[in-house]
């Protein structure tokens, strides 16, 4: 693991405070109830409102910027650009270069700036999400960028990390062949929470953990396509469990589409110049 | 991954073959390639396993470690896991071209483990806060053709059924720290239990059809792959789809279905105790024999 030798750390023992929090408090709150803490309902397909804004970072070509709750992400996008001729399979067509980052300050516990291996498989994820959406062999002999920065964590980050870069490429200009949105849901024994908030994703390992059906998945759709890009899980499910996750998750995207399609439409417009009359 | 060039004729040919359940070595789209698993056979290991499917070789070594719990954990100790693509397997692998694959390999077998009920991890504790056992599982690509996924979970699960942890015990010294005491029988050990283990399924897209076990010129005709974790109660442990394509809803929910039928003949074989010199043929080509010696 490469060592940060620019910054100057507190000592190697240092804990976070939180590790000394109180458990049962914090367990109490998510036993079966209807009600999830921020007033949505289990069991429906309930995506938290987002606000997004495109074309925030005037050096990049294009950027966006989303809020779901208290996730909030800001991404931008580079290109294309002039690449060096690696191989013969650059010649045909474009390469998308993925980066996803969390700040130090964006989750409970401090991170560090060095990317972990966490951030390279979240990475390795959203590139594989959006490959399918852009039309790479328009762009030969070129990379385009793609620079995800999360600036604060509470829950589903890699699904609005996804909406967020395609909503970035578009705002670029970058020719794609669908918008690619991303959901993420938690499974709970009976019942599923769509678009999970930090607490519900990971204070459920430490609660009564057993049984099965624990697990959360991430679904990154094309909407108009019908296909489904990128597809995650982890934890235990059954097989009917897991069609069913997956098809609540293109549910929820259905859901989010009209939303950002208006928002790039708002974008384009106040990119367009006044028209003359 | 490491990959072949493959030419547009090849391509229209195994597509073809794969559209009419035919693939290039005559296999039918959900049969495996013959498969030899070994255990035991590095010596300085507390567990070892050595699995070739068709020409792909993997290595695994487990090694287990007095370690500090995690602190969000106490009451468990932990695994840790290690994937390394050596460059005798492809030159690609040559200095530091393995890394990616590696790193990809380890998070997701990080993510296969991720849950309560495939490793007791609790079993692992030696004092809650203070000691517990750290297995380390590192991989070791030997020769690559395809599957790796496959081979890599079959072996972790070959190796960990071979794990002998010491067993120890605690004693309390003159200032009243604990002192732990490995004990001296060589042959008093702690085995794992490793039922729930989940074995990983890939399933590579080609043309309409899902192939299983597919090898690298077939990995080349394909644009998405799903990779699916089971363990034999039918459990789905983790799922992700790999490459650069996008798949139909409808195909991955029939690509889950299908995963049910590979995973019982060799996983169940793996259930059964593994005695000197011993064939075991199931429907499905497995052979297994626990020998001493680094083939």
């Amino acid at each position: 693991m490469p060592v940060d030798t620019k910054r100057v750390r507190g000592p190697e023992v240092s804990q976070s405070p939180s590790l000394f929090l109180c458990k049962t408090a914090a367990n109490k709150s998510f036993t079966q109830k209807d009600a999830r803490v921020d007033g949505r309902q289990r069991g429906q397909v309930d995506v938290r409102s987002v606000f997004v804004r495109c074309g925030l970072i005037s050096q990049a070509k294009g950027s966006a910027y989303i809020e779901a709750g208290n996730t909030k992400l800001i991404c931008c996008v580079y290109g294309p650009r002039e690449m060096e001729r690696k191989d013969e399979t650059d010649m045909k067509s474009g390469r998308l270069m993925t980066d996803m980052r969390f700040a130090p300050f964006s989750c409970r516990e401090r991170g560090s700036w060095i990317q972990g291996s966490d951030e390279k498989d979240l990475s390795l994820m959203l590139l594989e999400s959006l490959r399918p959406g852009v039309c790479l062999h328009k762009y030969p002999r070129s990379q385009i960028e793609v620079n995800v920065m999360v600036l604060e964590n509470d829950g589903s980050v890699l699904a609005h990390a996804v909406t967020c870069a395609s909503m970035a490429l578009a705002d670029a200009g970058i020719e794609m062949y669908d918008l690619v949105l991303g959901c993420s849901i938690r499974q709970e024994s009976a019942t599923y929470l769509i678009d999970p908030t930090y607490l519900e994703e990971n204070g459920c390992n430490l609660a009564s953990g057993s049984g099965d059906n624990f697990g959360s998945l991430t679904v990154a759709f094309l909407p108009s396509l019908n296909q489904i890009s990128g597809l995650q899980s982890d934890g235990e499910m059954g097989e009917d469990i897991l069609t069913g996750g997956v098809r609540t998750c293109i549910e929820g995207c259905f859901k989010l589409y009209p939303v950002i399609q208006q928002a790039l439409t708002k974008a384009v417009r106040r990119k367009a110049p006044p028209s003359e009359s | 991954m490491a990959t072949v060039q493959v030419s547009e004729a090849e391509k229209v040919y195994i597509l073809h073959g794969v559209r009419d359940d035919l693939r290039v070595d005559g296999r039918g789209c959900e049969d495996y390639r013959h498969m030899e698993i070994e255990t035991d056979v590095v010596s300085n290991t507390d567990g070892s396993a050595k699995v070739s499917l068709g020409h792909t070789d993997v290595l695994v070594g487990v090694k287990a470690e007095i370690g500090k719990p995690r602190p969000m954990v106490p009451h468990e100790g932990y695994l840790e896991f290690f994937v390394d693509c050596s460059a005798n397997a492809t030159p690609e692998f040559e200095g530091r071209g393995g890394d990616e694959l590696g790193v990809e390999l380890s998070n997701t077998l990080y993510k296969v483990f991720n849950n309560r009920s495939s490793i007791d991890l609790k079993s692992l504790c030696i004092s809650p806060g203070e000691h517990c056992w750290v297995l380390y599982v590192d991989v070791l690509l030997l020769q690559c053709d395809g599957n790796l996924f496959d081979a890599i979970s079959v072996a972790i699960k070959a190796a960990l059924f071979n794990t002998k942890i010491p067993k120890v015990h605690l004693s309390e010294n003159e200032e009243g720290g604990k002192e732990i005491e490995l004990s001296d029988d060589p042959y008093d050990c702690m085995r794992l239990n490793v039922e729930n283990v989940p074995c990983i399924v890939t399933l590579c897209k080609v043309g309409y059809r899902h192939v299983v076990d597919a090898t690298l010129q077939e990995k080349a005709c394909s644009v998405a792959s799903l990779i699916i974790s089971v363990t034999h109660k039918g459990t789905i442990t983790c799922v992700r789809k790999v490459g650069g394509g996008s798949l139909d809803p409808e195909s991955i929910f029939e690509m889950t279905e299908v995963r049910q039928d590979p995973p019982p003949p060799y996983s169940s074989s793996c259930h059964l105790p593994f005695r000197p010199s011993q064939h075991i043929s199931t429907g499905f080509p497995v052979r297994r024999s626990n020998c001493n010696r680094f083939v």
